[in-house]
Protein backbone atom coordinates (compact mmCIF):
# COMPACT_ATOMS: atom_id res chain seq x y z
CA UNK A 1 0.00 0.00 0.00
CA UNK A 2 1.97 3.32 -0.81
CA UNK A 3 2.17 6.23 2.05
CA UNK A 4 -0.54 8.52 0.56
CA UNK A 5 -3.16 5.86 -0.07
CA UNK A 6 -3.33 4.79 3.74
CA UNK A 7 -4.70 7.72 4.66
CA UNK A 8 -6.69 8.86 1.70
CA UNK A 9 -10.35 9.27 2.48
CA UNK A 10 -11.51 8.14 -1.12
CA UNK A 11 -15.15 7.69 -0.28
CA UNK A 12 -16.49 11.06 0.60
CA UNK A 13 -20.21 9.44 1.69
CA UNK A 14 -17.80 8.76 4.73
CA UNK A 15 -18.10 12.26 5.77
CA UNK A 16 -22.20 12.07 6.09
CA UNK A 17 -21.87 8.90 8.41
CA UNK A 18 -21.97 8.89 12.21
CA UNK A 19 -18.58 8.66 12.39
CA UNK A 20 -17.59 11.48 9.67
CA UNK A 21 -19.95 13.66 11.26
CA UNK A 22 -18.21 13.69 14.69
CA UNK A 23 -15.22 15.66 12.68
CA UNK A 24 -11.61 15.07 12.33
CA UNK A 25 -10.21 16.50 14.86
CA UNK A 26 -12.59 15.46 18.09
CA UNK A 27 -10.74 12.08 17.81
CA UNK A 28 -7.37 12.63 15.62
CA UNK A 29 -6.18 16.11 17.11
CA UNK A 30 -4.47 18.51 15.02
CA UNK A 31 -5.53 21.59 13.49
CA UNK A 32 -8.50 21.86 10.87
CA UNK A 33 -7.92 25.46 10.24
CA UNK A 34 -3.92 25.25 9.42
CA UNK A 35 -3.03 24.64 5.72
CA UNK A 36 0.37 23.93 6.32
CA UNK A 37 0.64 20.34 6.56
CA UNK A 38 3.31 20.21 9.53
CA UNK A 39 1.40 22.60 11.99
CA UNK A 40 -2.07 21.05 10.42
CA UNK A 41 -0.80 17.41 12.04
CA UNK A 42 0.72 19.19 15.20
CA UNK A 43 -0.65 16.74 18.18
CA UNK A 44 -1.59 14.45 15.72
CA UNK A 45 -3.05 11.01 17.07
CA UNK A 46 -3.07 8.17 14.39
CA UNK A 47 -5.01 5.68 15.96
CA UNK A 48 -7.83 7.31 18.47
CA UNK A 49 -8.85 3.73 19.64
CA UNK A 50 -8.40 4.47 23.47
CA UNK A 51 -10.93 6.99 24.74
CA UNK A 52 -12.72 7.84 22.01
CA UNK A 53 -14.46 4.14 20.88
CA UNK A 54 -15.72 4.25 24.55
CA UNK A 55 -17.89 6.71 24.06
CA UNK A 56 -20.19 5.45 22.40
CA UNK A 57 -19.44 1.62 22.16
CA UNK A 58 -18.92 1.21 26.25
CA UNK A 59 -20.09 -2.34 26.75
CA UNK A 60 -17.81 -3.79 23.44
CA UNK A 61 -14.86 -1.67 25.02
CA UNK A 62 -14.99 -2.84 28.49
CA UNK A 63 -14.95 -6.18 26.96
CA UNK A 64 -12.60 -5.82 24.78
CA UNK A 65 -9.83 -4.15 27.35
CA UNK A 66 -9.82 -8.10 28.30
CA UNK A 67 -9.40 -9.62 24.95
CA UNK A 68 -6.44 -11.57 23.81
CA UNK A 69 -6.06 -8.48 21.09
CA UNK A 70 -6.06 -6.37 23.85
CA UNK A 71 -4.19 -7.75 26.57
CA UNK A 72 -2.00 -10.36 24.62
CA UNK A 73 -2.49 -12.32 27.85
CA UNK A 74 -1.86 -15.46 25.93
CA UNK A 75 1.70 -14.64 25.11
CA UNK A 76 1.83 -13.58 28.67
CA UNK A 77 0.65 -16.63 30.38
CA UNK A 78 2.87 -18.73 28.03
CA UNK A 79 5.88 -16.77 29.17
CA UNK A 80 5.00 -17.20 32.80
CA UNK A 81 4.38 -20.94 32.20
CA UNK A 82 8.12 -21.39 31.86
CA UNK A 83 9.01 -19.76 34.78
CA UNK A 84 9.01 -16.30 32.77
CA UNK A 85 8.96 -13.28 34.76
CA UNK A 86 7.46 -10.67 33.08
CA UNK A 87 7.42 -7.98 36.26
CA UNK A 88 8.19 -4.37 34.84
CA UNK A 89 11.52 -3.34 33.97
CA UNK A 90 12.06 -6.85 33.74
CA UNK A 91 14.78 -8.76 30.82
CA UNK A 92 11.94 -10.43 30.03
CA UNK A 93 8.95 -7.49 30.01
CA UNK A 94 11.63 -5.78 27.59
CA UNK A 95 11.15 -8.19 25.17
CA UNK A 96 7.78 -8.07 25.35
CA UNK A 97 7.56 -5.12 24.63
CA UNK A 98 9.95 -4.79 21.98
CA UNK A 99 9.06 -8.21 20.45
CA UNK A 100 5.12 -9.02 21.31
CA UNK A 101 3.59 -5.74 22.04
CA UNK A 102 3.47 -5.02 18.70
CA UNK A 103 0.59 -7.78 18.02
CA UNK A 104 -1.79 -5.86 20.04
CA UNK A 105 -4.83 -4.59 18.18
CA UNK A 106 -6.85 -1.46 18.65
CA UNK A 107 -10.49 -1.11 17.61
CA UNK A 108 -9.62 0.89 14.59
CA UNK A 109 -6.77 -1.47 13.32
CA UNK A 110 -9.79 -4.18 13.13
CA UNK A 111 -12.74 -1.75 12.03
CA UNK A 112 -10.76 0.85 10.28
CA UNK A 113 -7.18 0.73 8.90
CA UNK A 114 -5.08 -2.48 8.50
CA UNK A 115 -3.11 -3.44 12.10
CA UNK A 116 0.18 -1.46 12.51
CA UNK A 117 2.29 -4.87 12.57
CA UNK A 118 1.39 -4.49 8.67
CA UNK A 119 2.02 -1.24 8.77
CA UNK A 120 -1.51 -0.05 8.79
CA UNK A 121 -3.18 2.21 5.92
CA UNK A 122 -7.74 2.53 5.61
CA UNK A 123 -9.01 -0.43 4.88
CA UNK A 124 -11.98 1.03 2.89
CA UNK A 125 -11.64 5.11 2.24
CA UNK A 126 -11.80 5.10 6.27
CA UNK A 127 -15.25 3.66 6.61
CA UNK A 128 -16.22 1.96 9.45
CA UNK A 129 -16.40 -1.56 8.92
CA UNK A 130 -19.16 -3.49 11.68
CA UNK A 131 -17.07 -6.78 10.11
CA UNK A 132 -13.75 -6.67 9.64
CA UNK A 133 -12.00 -7.44 6.56
CA UNK A 134 -10.58 -10.95 6.36
CA UNK A 135 -8.10 -10.03 4.05
CA UNK A 136 -6.64 -6.96 5.66
CA UNK A 137 -7.39 -7.33 9.12
CA UNK A 138 -7.77 -11.12 10.19
CA UNK A 139 -5.29 -12.18 7.76
CA UNK A 140 -2.78 -9.37 7.90
CA UNK A 141 -1.73 -10.72 11.07
CA UNK A 142 -2.98 -14.17 11.62
CA UNK A 143 -1.59 -15.17 7.76
CA UNK A 144 1.25 -17.52 7.99
CA UNK A 145 -0.62 -20.35 9.31
CA UNK A 146 -4.17 -20.40 9.96
CA UNK A 147 -4.95 -17.40 7.22
CA UNK A 148 -2.96 -19.82 4.72
CA UNK A 149 -4.65 -23.02 5.78
CA UNK A 150 -7.80 -21.40 5.15
CA UNK A 151 -6.76 -19.80 1.86
CA UNK A 152 -5.17 -22.98 1.07
CA UNK A 153 -1.74 -21.09 0.15
CA UNK A 154 0.26 -24.06 1.55
CA UNK A 155 2.31 -25.61 -1.78
CA UNK A 156 0.12 -29.31 -2.17
CA UNK A 157 -2.62 -28.66 0.86
CA UNK A 158 -6.42 -28.14 -0.10
CA UNK A 159 -7.59 -24.53 0.82
CA UNK A 160 -10.30 -24.97 3.87
CA UNK A 161 -13.90 -26.69 2.78
CA UNK A 162 -16.00 -23.72 4.32
CA UNK A 163 -13.94 -21.89 2.14
CA UNK A 164 -13.71 -23.34 -1.14
CA UNK A 165 -17.18 -24.24 -1.00
CA UNK A 166 -19.25 -21.17 1.01
CA UNK A 167 -16.77 -18.37 0.67
CA UNK A 168 -16.93 -17.76 4.37
CA UNK A 169 -15.22 -15.03 5.97
CA UNK A 170 -13.53 -14.96 9.43
CA UNK A 171 -15.62 -13.40 11.02
CA UNK A 172 -18.80 -15.87 9.79
CA UNK A 173 -17.29 -18.10 12.62
CA UNK A 174 -15.51 -15.71 14.86
CA UNK A 175 -17.19 -13.11 16.16
CA UNK A 176 -17.95 -11.30 19.64
CA UNK A 177 -15.61 -14.11 21.19
CA UNK A 178 -13.47 -11.49 18.89
CA UNK A 179 -14.20 -9.10 21.73
CA UNK A 180 -13.63 -11.23 24.54
CA UNK A 181 -15.37 -12.86 27.56
CA UNK A 182 -14.89 -10.01 30.30
CA UNK A 183 -12.10 -12.15 31.52
CA UNK A 184 -8.47 -12.34 31.04
CA UNK A 185 -7.53 -15.16 29.50
CA UNK A 186 -4.87 -17.75 29.59
CA UNK A 187 -5.10 -18.52 25.66
CA UNK A 188 -8.57 -18.47 22.71
CA UNK A 189 -9.40 -22.40 23.88
CA UNK A 190 -9.90 -20.57 27.39
CA UNK A 191 -12.61 -18.16 26.14
CA UNK A 192 -16.10 -19.57 26.76
CA UNK A 193 -17.51 -17.71 24.09
CA UNK A 194 -15.30 -19.35 21.21
CA UNK A 195 -16.56 -20.95 18.29
CA UNK A 196 -17.14 -24.96 18.05
CA UNK A 197 -17.73 -26.91 14.84
CA UNK A 198 -21.11 -28.45 17.14
CA UNK A 199 -22.24 -24.87 16.95
CA UNK A 200 -23.11 -25.32 12.63
CA UNK A 201 -22.67 -28.91 12.89
CA UNK A 202 -25.62 -30.50 15.87
CA UNK A 203 -26.85 -33.14 13.27
CA UNK A 204 -23.41 -34.66 13.81
CA UNK A 205 -23.72 -34.95 17.13
CA UNK A 206 -27.54 -35.62 17.43
CA UNK A 207 -27.62 -38.23 14.45
CA UNK A 208 -24.57 -40.49 13.80
CA UNK A 209 -26.89 -43.41 11.90
CA UNK A 210 -24.92 -44.53 9.10
CA UNK A 211 -21.66 -43.00 10.14
CA UNK A 212 -19.82 -45.68 12.22
CA UNK A 213 -16.79 -43.17 12.67
CA UNK A 214 -18.89 -40.54 14.49
CA UNK A 215 -20.71 -43.54 16.17
CA UNK A 216 -17.56 -44.67 17.58
CA UNK A 217 -15.13 -41.05 17.95
CA UNK A 218 -17.68 -38.34 18.90
CA UNK A 219 -16.45 -36.86 22.10
CA UNK A 220 -12.84 -39.40 21.78
CA UNK A 221 -11.29 -37.48 19.16
CA UNK A 222 -11.53 -33.46 18.16
CA UNK A 223 -13.41 -32.96 14.65
CA UNK A 224 -10.14 -32.22 13.27
CA UNK A 225 -8.32 -35.39 13.99
CA UNK A 226 -10.27 -36.86 11.04
CA UNK A 227 -10.56 -33.64 9.18
CA UNK A 228 -7.89 -31.85 9.19
CA UNK A 229 -4.70 -32.17 7.17
CA UNK A 230 -1.20 -31.24 7.30
CA UNK A 231 -0.13 -27.54 9.00
CA UNK A 232 2.32 -25.33 9.37
CA UNK A 233 4.59 -25.64 12.61
CA UNK A 234 7.04 -23.53 13.20
CA UNK A 235 10.55 -23.51 15.29
CA UNK A 236 13.46 -21.76 16.37
CA UNK A 237 12.22 -18.13 16.81
CA UNK A 238 14.95 -15.96 18.61
CA UNK A 239 14.23 -12.37 18.80
CA UNK A 240 16.85 -9.94 19.53
CA UNK A 241 17.20 -5.71 18.53
CA UNK A 242 19.28 -5.42 15.27
CA UNK A 243 22.21 -2.54 14.76
CA UNK A 244 20.36 -0.39 13.80
CA UNK A 245 17.95 -0.72 17.20
CA UNK A 246 15.49 -1.99 15.51
CA UNK A 247 13.82 -5.45 17.28
CA UNK A 248 14.14 -8.33 14.90
CA UNK A 249 13.23 -11.85 15.09
CA UNK A 250 14.73 -15.04 12.91
CA UNK A 251 13.10 -18.64 13.19
CA UNK A 252 13.95 -21.81 10.94
CA UNK A 253 12.48 -22.87 8.03
CA UNK A 254 8.83 -23.86 9.22
CA UNK A 255 7.48 -27.51 8.48
CA UNK A 256 4.25 -28.70 7.29
CA UNK A 257 3.32 -31.85 9.74
CA UNK A 258 0.00 -33.53 11.06
CA UNK A 259 0.45 -34.87 14.68
CA UNK A 260 -1.87 -36.63 16.74
CA UNK A 261 -1.17 -36.08 20.29
CA UNK A 262 -2.51 -36.40 23.68
CA UNK A 263 -5.16 -33.46 24.83
CA UNK A 264 -2.99 -30.87 26.94
CA UNK A 265 -6.41 -28.93 27.78
CA UNK A 266 -8.83 -32.02 28.61
CA UNK A 267 -11.74 -30.54 30.03
CA UNK A 268 -15.51 -30.71 30.14
CA UNK A 269 -15.22 -28.49 27.23
CA UNK A 270 -13.01 -30.21 25.69
CA UNK A 271 -12.93 -34.16 26.35
CA UNK A 272 -11.25 -35.60 23.87
CA UNK A 273 -8.42 -38.00 24.55
CA UNK A 274 -7.01 -37.57 21.18
CA UNK A 275 -6.00 -33.74 19.22
CA UNK A 276 -4.02 -32.84 16.53
CA UNK A 277 -0.81 -30.29 18.08
CA UNK A 278 0.73 -27.32 16.22
CA UNK A 279 4.34 -26.80 17.28
CA UNK A 280 5.23 -22.84 18.20
CA UNK A 281 7.97 -21.28 17.30
CA UNK A 282 9.26 -20.94 20.64
CA UNK A 283 12.48 -22.65 22.24
CA UNK A 284 14.31 -22.43 25.20
CA UNK A 285 16.81 -19.63 23.88
CA UNK A 286 14.05 -17.57 22.04
CA UNK A 287 15.07 -14.69 24.45
CA UNK A 288 18.52 -15.16 25.25
CA UNK A 289 19.31 -11.85 23.58
CA UNK A 290 17.87 -10.25 26.58
CA UNK A 291 19.25 -12.67 29.42
CA UNK A 292 20.12 -16.17 30.49
CA UNK A 293 17.71 -18.61 31.47
CA UNK A 294 15.07 -16.29 31.09
CA UNK A 295 12.66 -19.59 30.94
CA UNK A 296 14.23 -21.37 34.05
CA UNK A 297 11.13 -23.75 34.05
CA UNK A 298 11.02 -24.30 30.36
CA UNK A 299 9.82 -27.50 30.25
CA UNK A 300 6.58 -26.77 32.45
CA UNK A 301 4.77 -26.14 29.50
CA UNK A 302 4.90 -28.04 25.82
CA UNK A 303 6.13 -26.42 22.81
CA UNK A 304 3.42 -28.75 20.81
CA UNK A 305 -0.06 -27.33 21.80
CA UNK A 306 -3.59 -27.79 21.03
CA UNK A 307 -4.28 -26.65 17.65
CA UNK A 308 -7.29 -26.32 15.33
CA UNK A 309 -6.02 -26.49 11.91
CA UNK A 310 -8.15 -23.98 9.48
CA UNK A 311 -8.11 -26.69 6.59
CA UNK A 312 -10.84 -28.92 6.90
CA UNK A 313 -12.17 -31.10 4.73
CA UNK A 314 -14.56 -34.23 4.92
CA UNK A 315 -12.81 -36.59 3.25
CA UNK A 316 -8.89 -36.88 4.59
CA UNK A 317 -5.94 -39.33 3.99
CA UNK A 318 -6.60 -40.67 7.83
CA UNK A 319 -10.37 -41.01 7.54
CA UNK A 320 -10.49 -42.91 4.44
CA UNK A 321 -10.65 -46.18 6.59
CA UNK A 322 -10.19 -47.30 10.14
CA UNK A 323 -6.31 -48.46 9.81
CA UNK A 324 -5.57 -45.40 7.90
CA UNK A 325 -5.25 -43.67 11.04
CA UNK A 326 -5.45 -47.15 13.40
CA UNK A 327 -1.61 -47.99 14.18
CA UNK A 328 -0.30 -45.87 11.61
CA UNK A 329 2.51 -44.37 14.02
CA UNK A 330 3.52 -41.54 11.36
CA UNK A 331 -0.20 -39.44 12.14
CA UNK A 332 0.95 -39.52 15.86
CA UNK A 333 3.19 -37.60 17.96
CA UNK A 334 6.05 -39.84 19.06
CA UNK A 335 8.98 -39.29 20.69
CA UNK A 336 11.04 -39.56 17.02
CA UNK A 337 8.98 -36.41 16.48
CA UNK A 338 10.18 -34.43 19.14
CA UNK A 339 13.28 -32.71 19.80
CA UNK A 340 16.40 -33.97 22.36
CA UNK A 341 15.71 -31.18 24.25
CA UNK A 342 12.19 -30.91 24.42
CA UNK A 343 11.11 -34.13 25.22
CA UNK A 344 10.52 -33.32 28.79
CA UNK A 345 8.34 -30.41 28.20
CA UNK A 346 6.34 -33.19 26.14
CA UNK A 347 6.27 -35.94 27.68
CA UNK A 348 2.65 -36.02 29.11
CA UNK A 349 0.93 -35.19 25.15
CA UNK A 350 3.82 -38.14 23.23
CA UNK A 351 1.40 -41.18 22.26
CA UNK A 352 2.95 -43.91 23.46
CA UNK A 353 -0.17 -46.34 22.72
CA UNK A 354 -1.54 -46.34 18.98
CA UNK A 355 -4.96 -47.72 18.30
CA UNK A 356 -4.82 -51.32 17.61
CA UNK A 357 -5.74 -51.87 13.85
CA UNK A 358 -8.98 -53.64 12.88
CA UNK A 359 -8.67 -54.60 9.41
CA UNK A 360 -11.76 -52.51 7.53
CA UNK B 1 -58.24 23.26 43.53
CA UNK B 2 -55.91 20.14 44.36
CA UNK B 3 -56.62 19.07 40.96
CA UNK B 4 -56.38 22.07 38.91
CA UNK B 5 -52.74 22.04 41.25
CA UNK B 6 -52.02 18.50 40.13
CA UNK B 7 -52.99 19.08 37.06
CA UNK B 8 -50.77 22.34 36.27
CA UNK B 9 -47.54 20.46 37.87
CA UNK B 10 -48.26 17.74 35.52
CA UNK B 11 -48.00 20.26 32.40
CA UNK B 12 -45.25 21.42 33.86
CA UNK B 13 -43.22 18.46 34.17
CA UNK B 14 -44.00 17.62 30.44
CA UNK B 15 -43.06 21.05 29.25
CA UNK B 16 -39.80 21.04 31.39
CA UNK B 17 -39.16 17.58 29.84
CA UNK B 18 -39.73 18.81 26.37
CA UNK B 19 -37.51 22.07 26.57
CA UNK B 20 -34.40 19.58 28.17
CA UNK B 21 -34.67 16.94 25.80
CA UNK B 22 -34.37 13.43 26.84
CA UNK B 23 -31.05 12.04 25.39
CA UNK B 24 -28.40 10.79 27.02
CA UNK B 25 -25.78 13.94 26.91
CA UNK B 26 -22.68 12.17 26.91
CA UNK B 27 -22.85 10.32 23.77
CA UNK B 28 -20.94 12.32 21.19
CA UNK B 29 -22.88 13.08 18.44
CA UNK B 30 -22.46 15.28 15.40
CA UNK B 31 -22.26 19.21 16.72
CA UNK B 32 -22.87 22.40 14.49
CA UNK B 33 -18.99 22.60 15.35
CA UNK B 34 -18.68 19.26 13.99
CA UNK B 35 -21.08 19.88 10.60
CA UNK B 36 -18.80 22.83 9.85
CA UNK B 37 -15.68 21.24 10.58
CA UNK B 38 -16.41 18.82 7.57
CA UNK B 39 -15.46 21.64 5.54
CA UNK B 40 -11.98 21.47 6.84
CA UNK B 41 -8.06 21.40 5.33
CA UNK B 42 -8.01 17.99 7.20
CA UNK B 43 -10.77 17.08 4.51
CA UNK B 44 -9.64 18.90 1.79
CA UNK B 45 -6.43 17.21 1.68
CA UNK B 46 -7.13 13.49 2.79
CA UNK B 47 -9.79 13.66 -0.15
CA UNK B 48 -7.40 14.75 -2.98
CA UNK B 49 -5.45 11.82 -4.09
CA UNK B 50 -3.44 14.05 -6.10
CA UNK B 51 -2.32 16.68 -2.84
CA UNK B 52 -1.49 13.23 -0.75
CA UNK B 53 0.86 12.36 -3.69
CA UNK B 54 2.24 15.58 -3.92
CA UNK B 55 2.89 15.81 0.07
CA UNK B 56 3.75 12.22 0.81
CA UNK B 57 7.59 11.40 2.34
CA UNK B 58 8.76 8.44 2.23
CA UNK B 59 8.16 6.14 5.37
CA UNK B 60 11.03 5.00 7.55
CA UNK B 61 11.44 1.74 7.30
CA UNK B 62 9.51 -0.14 10.20
CA UNK B 63 10.73 -3.39 10.21
CA UNK B 64 14.23 -4.82 10.55
CA UNK B 65 16.15 -6.13 7.70
CA UNK B 66 17.29 -8.79 10.08
CA UNK B 67 14.13 -10.64 10.28
CA UNK B 68 14.01 -13.92 8.40
CA UNK B 69 11.37 -16.19 8.72
CA UNK B 70 7.58 -16.47 9.28
CA UNK B 71 6.40 -14.74 12.27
Amino acid sequence: MEVWEKVWVKDADFLLSTHGKVGCVICHGGDSQKEDKELAHAGLVIDPSDGNCETCHKDIAETHDFSLHATLSGFKSALEARGGSIEEGSPLDTAFENHCQECHTSCGQCHVSRPDEVEGGLVSGHKFRETPSTQYNCVACHGSRVGAEYLGQNAGIPADVHWTQEMMLCTDCHSEELHGSGEVLDSRYHNPDMVKCEDCHQDVWTNTEGNPQHEQHLGDLSCQVCHSVAYKNCYGCHVAIDVEGMPCRTSEPSVMQFEIGYNPLRSSERPYKYVVLRHVPTCSGTCDFYGDALFPDFNAASTWKYATPHNIQLHTPQNESCDACHDNTDLFLTEEDIRAEEKEANKDIIVDEFPETVGK
Amino acid sequence: MKKLVMAFTVILVLFALAVIGCTNKELVGPSPEAEQEVVSTCVTCHTDKDTLKELATTEEAAKSEATTGEG
